[in-house]
């Protein structure tokens, strides 16, 4: 399988007057590859450089040293971001627009023409099943319809690569598992997804394979199998055990 | 507390409460000397500093009167000290030198010049047409006339306010009655203005041909300058010698020579053209000589 | 081009979905109706008084929604984070900066279209004519305005952590340049040294906005300005256009997204 998401010695530094510590350093030679139809999981817990990962394969924020390509074009120039999707954490997105005028917005910025969204638009609303939303304005959908909605105009220029920053944030168990069986549907049409999260289980159930990092650092790669099996446990004790948890035991 | 039926009950005691407290504090309200209450809207909005805005729309009657092209505070105003829709009354003083054309002076950089295309540059007045010059002739005039009611409506002390306006709509706009009105209004709220009253005066003179009552009121102009102190006498010279020119102006026409001749020797004592009145006075002396036997 | 174009259709459509617009229009229509109706000595013709006060408003809602609207646009964006999935598509930061002026810029041309109709409309009633070409000339004049006015309040979004102080400052700013702007070498010369370099310095940098004030000119019924001059007036709006974008681009590339 092609390699579709590589980086090599990833460093990436803040400086900032507000830091008075002076540089902080938010990823340390970080080596990540993603292969084609796979589904990536990118753990980690806060600050341990998973959204700085993410922003620099975007291209928002510029590799301070090492290599970030994806499809082989180096992530700094914009024509890397034509054939990957992205669903941020967390987006509001425009109030006064309904989800299809949202969609042709996303659209017309990747250049399809107006057949082309004609007939994708409402493939992609079915997905998400927001089809009886269309034409209502975002403004009155609900946190587990919003993020559908992002998830839509994620796909809308059919990617070959989705990038997720924790798609099921914030959303009841119903909204969770139907982002869940999304994201289990595109696997299934052969795309290659690359999402971060915080829910073990769910990172569990739809996996082919996960990287833990913990302060900037690749702590484990590999099959969501391979690692319970090295640790003789389920995925979050041993994501645990790789970020150097200690319980606290009580007398 | 948490009961509708409480809620309710705690509302119609605090209106009750309310409308009882209102009830007793109106009178006092009313008599306060504060209170703003009983005026028209500025006087409500804008209270005794509605008086500073009055004088802005009286020199904006006066932009209009020019059709836009006027001087800023930062330009040459020598030739706008008096405003000439006020000046060209005749009833006003004229203190205005320099040449109305030029306030812009020579341009002093590319951006000035550049600006200049951009505003107003020919003087005009509206009287004569205004700038397009091509409208209803003279009685574009009629434009100056909201910012001259709007200047008397936030400062009704000021008489100039409804002498000009009552000038204009006499004199151009040829509605008499309006003019009248107006003039009345300002005498209301300037019982001792001789200059509303020589206004009114003119109006009955000239507007309605009515000699009696134009005598009387000036009559009563004259006695109301004479009241005021002799400082004040002193920088208003003009309005009585106009007065009192009128005054013998009309015995001359009704034929009470001696009592023209009188008012002529009142104009002269304040008059800075004395030799002019002695002119008159002299031909008026020997039309009296001539009908002697 | 399309980017561009994209962008600017959101900005334009969120002009027409949210009220501020039909506030400022209804309002303006309002007061205005109500000092038609004001009798001025049973005189109807009087029209030139009317067509200041509208004009005024005119003035006064276009530049709010010139503002208001474009001060609010980035910093929206990056408080939605909509900025996020914008940004991970293929367009670039300036395409997006460029696609935002144009949008707002448009958006102030449709409104003023409707003040103008609305104004042509309220003038017929009392004059019985209708200058076009003046009202044309007016209009682009104080779109080309507009433009200077959308592109500093871009770049000031930008510069400024919230909308609410750059739109302060843009006010602030606009209403000097439209008071002073056109004295700020004679207020300079009763200045001492080093004051007096600044302020003469500032008369050459800041945007004329006054050349772009027609009103005095449609008021009064002036004749047309020469077309040469309105077309020179647009060429240094452009310039004065093409400078904020220019800055408003270089300040968002370096700012982060999030």
């Amino acid at each position: 399988m092609s390699v579709i998401l590589k980086t090599h010695k990833l460093r990436v530094e803040f400086r900032s007057r507000e830091m008075r510590q002076g540089v902080k350093v938010a990823l340390n030679g970080l080596d990540l590859e993603v292969r084609a139809g796979e589904v990536f999981g990118f753990l980690g817990p806060n600050g341990a450089g998973k959204t700085t990962t993410m922003n620099v394969l975007l291209g928002f924020v510029p590799p301070t040293s090492g290599e970030a390509s994806l499809f082989g074009i180096d992530v700094r120039q914009p024509i890397a971001r034509q054939r990957i999707g992205y669903l941020p954490e967390l987006t509001y997105y425009y109030k006064f627009l309904t989800a299809e005028e949202l969609l042709r917005f996303y659209g017309k910025i990747f250049g399809l023409t107006r057949a082309e969204m004609d007939q994708r638009i409402p493939r992609l609303l079915k997905l998400v099943e927001l089809e009886h939303a269309s034409k209502r304005p975002i403004r009155s959908y609900s946190k587990g319809m919003q993020q559908r909605a992002g998830l839509a105009q994620a796909l809308i220029n059919n990617p070959d690569l989705l990038i997720l920053d924790e798609p099921t944030s914030g959303l009841d168990p119903l909204g969770r598992m139907k982002v869940r069986e999304i994201i289990q549907r595109l696997k299934n049409e052969g795309k290659t997804v690359f999402f971060s999260s915080h829910e073990l289980g769910e990172v569990e159930a739809i996996c082919d394979r996960v990287a833990i990092i913990h302060q900037g650092e690749l702590k484990v790669v590999g099959r969501v199998d391979e690692i319970k099996k090295a640790h003789h446990s389920n995925l979050e004790q041993a994501f645990l055990e790789v970020i150097g948890y200690q319980p606290q035991t009580t007398p | 507390m948490n009961s509708p039926r409480t809620i309710v009950l705690l509302l119609i005691a605090l209106l009750v409460f309310c409308f009882g407290v209102a009830a007793h504090l109106t009178p006092q309200f009313q008599t306060w000397r504060g209170s703003r209450a009983g005026g028209d809207i500025f006087n409500v909005v804008l209270g005794d500093s509605r008086r500073m805005f009055a004088q802005s729309f009286f020199v904006k009657a006066d932009a209009y009167y020019h059709s836009g092209y006027y001087p800023t505070m930062f330009d040459n105003k020598e030739a706008f000290q008096t405003q000439h829709m006020a000046a060209d009354t005749g009833a006003v003083s004229d203190k205005n030198h320099g040449d109305e054309e030029s306030f812009l002076g020579p341009t002093r950089n590319w951006i000035d010049a550049f600006g200049r295309h951009f505003f107003p540059d020919r003087h005009t007045h509206l009287d004569e047409g205004g700038a397009g010059g091509d409208l209803s002739g003279s009685e574009n005039v009629r434009e100056i006339l909201p910012w001259l009611k709007l200047s008397a409506n936030l400062d009704p002390d000021n008489p100039q306010a409804y002498t000009v306006t009552a000038f204009w709509l006499r004199e151009r706009m040829h509605r008499t009655a309006e003019a009248e009105a107006f003039l009345h209004e300002g005498l209301r709220n300037n019982p001792d203005s001789y200059d509303i009253l020589f206004e009114l005066g003119r109006l009955y003179y000239e507007g309605y041909h009515d000699a009696q009552r134009a005598r009387n009121v000036w009559e009563l102009a004259v006695r109301k300058w004479l009241a005021l102190a002799p400082e004040d006498q002193k920088e208003n010279k003009l309005i009585f010698e106009q007065i009192t020119t009128r005054l013998a102006q009309l015995e001359a026409d009704a034929g009470n020579v001696p009592r023209a001749i009188d008012w002529y020797h009142a104009a002269q004592k304040v008059s800075l053209t004395p030799d002019a009145i002695q002119q008159r006075i002299d031909e008026l002396s020997k039309k009296i000589s001539a009908k002697q036997p | 081009m399309k980017n561009i174009f994209a962008v600017a259709g959101v900005v334009i459509k969120e002009l027409y979905r949210r009220k501020d617009f039909y506030v400022l229009f209804i309002v303006t229509i309002l007061i205005c109706l109500v000092m038609a109706s004001v009798n001025i000595f049973n005189d109807s013709k009087i029209a030139r008084y009317l067509k200041e006060i509208c004009l005024l408003l005119v003035w006064i809602s276009s530049l709010v929604i010139a503002v208001t609207t474009t001060a609010r646009q980035i910093p929206a964006e990056r408080e939605n984070r909509t900025l996020l999935p914008l940004l991970a598509k293929p367009i670039t930061r300036m395409q997006l900066v460029f696609g935002k002026f144009l949008g707002c810029w448009v958006a102030c041309g449709l409104t003023l279209l409707c003040f103008y109709i609305f104004f042509g409309a309220l003038s017929a009633t009392r004059e019985h004519q209708w200058p076009v070409l003046n009202y044309f000339q007016a209009g682009v004049m104080q779109w080309f305005m507009l433009g200077i006015v959308v592109a500093m309040s871009l770049l000031g979004s930008l510069v400024f952590a919230a909308p609410s102080s750059n739109s302060t400052i843009c006010f602030i700013v606009i209403g000097g340049i439209l008071f002073v702007g056109r004295h700020l070498d004679q207020v300079a010369t009763s200045m001492h040294e080093p004051l007096r370099a600044v302020v003469n310095a500032l008369y050459y940098i800041v945007p004329h906005l006054e050349f772009y004030d027609l009103r005095d000119l449609i008021i009064h019924n002036w004749p047309l300005i020469e077309w040469k001059y309105i077309l020179l007036a647009l060429l240094y709006a452009t310039a004065y256009i093409a400078t904020f974008l220019l800055g408003a681009c270089l300040v968002f590339r370096r700012k982060p997204v999030n």
